[in-house]
C-alpha cells in the first residue's frame, strides 16, 4: 500500500481533517491529521484501511507542542501505518482511541503519565508505572532530575 | 519425656475428700527404696509434669534473670535458622537464587528462603526499588512476625545505585524500613551475599533484647 493509495481512501472520510499522508520508510506512510477528527480517523483506518492492530501509542514532547503516535499493523497488507497529531501544550487533549482498538487503553495511561496528554473518554486514567499520586510528568523536558532528598519530599505518597 | 528426680514431685498430701481422690489418680506407681539402685524408667503424668517443671523454671528464672538464660537460646536458634523471603526485584535476585543453588549452598547456614512472609524472620531486598513497588515492600516487612531484620543487597538497594537521581527509584531502601547489613557489589557475588548472611549471625548472636 503507498501514501497516495491510502490518502485517496481517507480523503473523502475525513475531508478537511486530513493534512496529509507523507512518505515514511518501511511503512505504508505517515498520515497526519487534525485532533478534531481523531474518532473519525481510527474507524477509517480500522474499517476502511482493514489496519486492525493497534500495536503502539506514543507521545512526544516538542517543548511548543506534543505529538501524539500510532503505530497501526495490517495483516492483509502486512504493513505499518503511523498516525500522527499535534496538540498545544495549554490543552494537551485527545480522543482516545479505546473504543477501536481497546489495548490503546495500556498505552494511552502511559502516555499520560509520562508526557501528560490526557485522553478523552478513556475508562480508566490513572497511573501505570508511577504510584497513586505521584505528583509529575516525567518524560517532559521541563523535568529535572531531582536531588534524592528533594524527590523524597515531593513525592510523599507512600 | 525424661524422667523427672522424685525429690521434685510434691508428694500426696492427705486433705479433704475431694482433694485426697485427686491425689489418688497421682500417686506414681512403684515405690523407690531408699539405696536400691533405680533401673526403671519412671512413668511421669503430664499432671505432675506440669506444676512440677513450672516450678523448677520459675525458680532458675528468678535466680539467673530471663534475659541471662533465655536470650541466648533464642538468639542461637534464631541465627542459625534464618528463614528470608523468597522473592527477587532485580539482577540481585539472580545472584540471591545462585546463592541457593549447588555451589554455593547457603541452606548450611539454616538459611532457607519461604514463599510467605508469615514465615519468615529476614527480609533481603535484593535489586532496585521503585516507588510503585514501595508499599508493597513495607506490606510484606509489616506482615512478617517479630524478631526480624533486613539485609539491602547490592548498591541500588542500598543507596539507589547509578538510578540514584531517577524520577521513580527509592534513593535506598533505608528511608522505607530498618535495615541491619548492607551488601555492597552491583550485584554482589554469592560469596558476598553469605558473608552478609554471617554478619548478620553476628548481630543476633550479641543481641540483648
Amino acid at each position: 500500500m503507498k501514501p497516495e493509495e491510502v490518502a485517496g481512501v481517507l480523503g473523502p472520510k475525513l475531508g478537511d481533517k486530513l493534512l496529509g499522508v507523507d512518505p515514511f520508510e518501511g511503512t505504508a506512510g505517515r498520515v497526519r491529521f487534525d485532533r478534531s477528527g481523531a474518532l473519525a480517523m481510527f474507524t477509517s483506518a480500522r474499517d476502511d484501511l482493514g489496519f486492525a492492530h493497534l500495536s503502539m501509542v506514543g507521545g512526544i514532547d516538542w517543548v511548543d507542542h506534543r505529538e501524539v503516535v500510532y503505530a497501526l499493523w495490517s495483516d492483509g497488507a502486512k504493513q505499518y501505518l503511523l498516525l500522527s497529531t499535534n496538540v498545544p501544550v495549554d490543552d494537551p487533549h485527545v480522543e482516545s482511541a479505546s473504543g477501536v482498538w481497546p489495548s490503546a487503553a495500556w498505552h494511552e495511561r502511559e502516555a499520560w503519565e509520562m508526557v501528560d496528554i490526557t485522553f478523552d473518554h478513556h475508562p480508566d486514567l490513572r497511573h501505570l508505572l508511577m504510584p497513586d499520586g505521584y505528583a509529575f510528568h516525567p518524560l517532559l523536558r521541563s523535568f529535572k532530575l531531582h536531588e534524592p532528598e528533594e524527590l523524597e519530599v515531593k513525592s510523599r505518597h507512600v | 519425656m525424661g524422667r523427672l528426680s522424685a525429690a521434685s514431685v510434691p508428694p500426696p498430701t492427705p486433705g479433704p475428700a475431694s482433694a485426697s481422690a485427686v491425689a489418688e489418680e497421682l500417686v506414681p506407681g512403684p515405690v523407690r527404696e531408699p539405696g536400691v539402685p533405680f533401673v526403671e524408667i519412671e512413668a511421669v503424668r503430664a499432671k505432675e509434669f506440669v506444676p512440677a517443671a513450672k516450678e523448677a523454671l520459675t525458680d532458675l528464672i528468678a535466680e539467673q534473670g530471663q534475659q541471662k538464660l533465655i536470650r541466648p537460646v533464642f538468639n542461637w536458634a534464631g541465627r542459625n535458622s534464618l528463614f528470608p523471603l523468597h522473592w527477587g526485584l532485580a539482577c540481585c535476585a539472580i545472584e540471591f537464587a545462585a546463592a541457593f543453588g549447588a555451589r554455593w549452598d547457603a541452606e548450611r547456614f539454616g538459611v532457607v528462603p519461604r514463599s510467605s512472609p508469615r514465615q519468615c524472620d529476614l527480609m533481603i531486598v535484593n535489586g532496585t526499588v521503585t516507588w510503585k513497588v514501595a508499599h508493597k515492600l513495607v506490606t510484606l516487612y509489616e506482615q512478617m512476625p517479630e524478631p526480624k531484620w533486613v539485609i539491602a543487597m547490592g548498591n541500588c538497594a542500598t543507596g539507589g545505585g547509578p538510578f540514584r537521581t531517577a524520577y521513580s527509584v527509592v534513593p535506598g531502601v533505608d528511608k522505607l524500613v530498618p535495615v541491619d547489613v548492607y551488601i555492597a557489589g552491583c550485584p554482589p557475588r554469592p560469596e558476598a551475599m553469605l558473608d552478609g548472611i554471617l554478619q548478620l549471625e553476628k548481630l543476633i548472636r550479641e543481641r540483648k533484647e
